[in-house]
């Protein structure tokens, strides 16, 4: 049964505004396509996608609000989990890694970052501020 | 002490004499143990034996007109009974020092025992908990995945040790930066073992590794998610003002993300005990909320991993804001306040107990 999809939108990230307070958890009803989630994912800056009621976003989304970024998380039902993963997959088979897309998955600047293991370590190292930067996520 | 027979005063005293001196030893020793009141008791019966058979021998020399063939036998017997009576004072006194020896060795023996049971039933007590109702079968393979880890574990401590004592060394012998770096870089990866280790076993038994019980209580004190804080590998002294800058970036970073993994870990024990407290009271079955519980629980696991992860990178990036030599300086340093915290272990565990209240 068709039916349309609860979709909020939020403003597209402007270069004149301040930060990117667009803080929104979306949850894709029973027709959720991977098309729909790759638009979410080019449409912010920065984007966490998650499991329902995952504690690690928790922990990603605390991170990076330290930081100063206010993250966009969508949260993905179970039953939407694998197709979502593998078109995501298909997607990002270019960049970087082949291996099939961890959650939580944070999307930096449209592209696949990586788990929470990239952000940890990125983090640590000290990179991580420039990245966000880079991406728009972070004005300062 | 009066003998039936009136005959001779000696055998009299020869034949009780004995046996109260055992019965004093007896006593004083159930009373304070001490050795020397008993020898001195001995020593007293003794001269007082001795005096006594002198005024018997003395009287019998008088009498030996009365009884002269039996005048050698009351002096034999006399003689006889002294030797006997030396020979059951030594051999009480070998009988007392056996004794000694006996409970100096169970004194020993019931420490050990202590501390063995003391490390068990902590082990038993949440295992106990965590596989109640659960199958042999699991049981038996976290008992086994857990046996593995101790087993490793141990090793990997006497491996530490050794890997410490080569860094002091080499640091005072003034070795090159380049076998120096040789000594870092096996350091280093020897944490990374453990992790892998903890790793593995975490996945057999994730309350296992959390709870710290394969750990010495005094690290245990210090535990977070696992393991020591990945903060507690900057406690040093950098040269530079650019090697300042650098730790103390790393040092925020690094608090940044313990804080998130451990408001993580609040979300997840909220989480967990809603799960488990869900549903009506009232109801006897409570298998669907213990259920979804054990499914959550499974994120344990990889905030065990992460914590891990975090104090990987940590000692990765400190390697690299620090000169070789530095580092070493660093390993050696991490590596020994373990040790002195283990060494802490110990000594808590053997303190004298607290003297009772009169």
């Amino acid at each position: 049964m068709q039916q349309a999809i609860p979709y909020k939108s939020w403003p597209l990230p402007c270069i004149d505004a301040t930060s990117h307070r667009a803080r929104s958890t979306t949850t894709l009803g029973h027709n959720g396509r991977g098309k729909d989630v790759l638009n979410i994912v080019s449409e912010n800056a920065v984007i966490v996608l998650a499991r329902k009621g995952c504690c690690m976003s928790h922990v990603v989304r605390r991170l990076l609000l330290t930081l100063g970024v206010n993250p966009a998380v969508h949260e993905i039902d179970e039953e939407n989990e694998a197709g979502i993963l593998n078109e995501l997959g298909t997607i990002c088979k270019g960049t970087e890694n082949n291996k099939m897309v961890q959650l939580p998955a944070v999307f930096i600047g449209g592209r696949l970052f990586g788990g929470l293991d990239k952000v940890m370590a990125t983090h640590i190292s000290g990179d991580l501020i420039s990245v966000l930067k880079d991406a728009g996520a972070l004005w300062l | 002490m009066n003998s039936p027979t009136p005959q001779f005063v000696p055998s009299r005293l020869g034949i009780y004499e004995p046996i109260h001196q055992i019965g004093i030893w007896g006593e004083n020793f159930k009373s304070n143990g001490n050795p020397n009141t008993s020898t001195s008791v001995i020593v007293e019966v003794d001269n007082k034996l001795e005096n006594e058979s002198e005024t018997t021998s003395h009287e019998m020399l008088t009498a030996s007109n009365n009884y002269k063939q039996e005048a050698s036998k009351p002096i034999d017997k006399i003689q006889r009974r002294l030797a006997q009576n030396r020979e059951a004072a030594r051999k009480s006194r070998l009988r007392k020092k056996a004794y000694v020896q006996q409970l100096e060795n169970s004194r020993l023996k019931l420490i050990q025992l202590e501390q063995e049971l003391q490390r068990a039933r902590q082990q038993g007590l949440y295992m106990g908990g965590v596989l109640e109702g659960s199958h042999i079968g699991f049981s038996g393979t976290v008992n086994s995945g857990i046996a593995a880890f101790e087993m490793e574990y141990g090793r990997w401590v006497d491996v530490q040790h050794r890997q410490i004592c080569e860094l002091r060394t080499a640091l005072n012998a003034h070795i090159s930066d380049i076998e120096l770096r040789i000594l870092v870089e096996s350091g280093i990866g020897h944490y990374f073992e453990l992790f892998r280790m903890k790793s593995t076993v975490a996945k057999a038994d994730v309350f296992y590794v959390i709870s710290g019980v394969w750990k010495t209580s005094a690290e245990r004190f210090f535990s977070w998610i696992g393991g020591f804080r990945p903060s507690e590998l900057l406690k040093l002294d950098p040269l530079t003002e650019q090697q300042i800058l650098e730790v103390c970036n790393l040092k925020q970073s690094c608090q940044q993300a313990e804080d998130a993994l451990s408001q993580g870990m609040e979300k997840l024990q909220e989480t967990v005990s809603s799960t488990v407290a869900g549903g009506p009271v009232d109801e006897v079955s409570y298998i669907p909320q213990v259920a979804t519980a054990m499914e959550k629980l499974e994120a344990l696991v990889s905030f065990v991993n992460q914590a891990d992860h975090l104090r990987q990178e940590t000692l990765q990036q400190m390697s690299r804001i620090l000169t070789t030599r530095q580092a070493a300086r660093g390993l050696l340093a991490l590596g020994e306040y373990f040790h002195r915290l283990r060494a802490l272990s110990t000594l808590w565990a053997t303190r004298p107990p607290e003297p009772s209240l009169p």
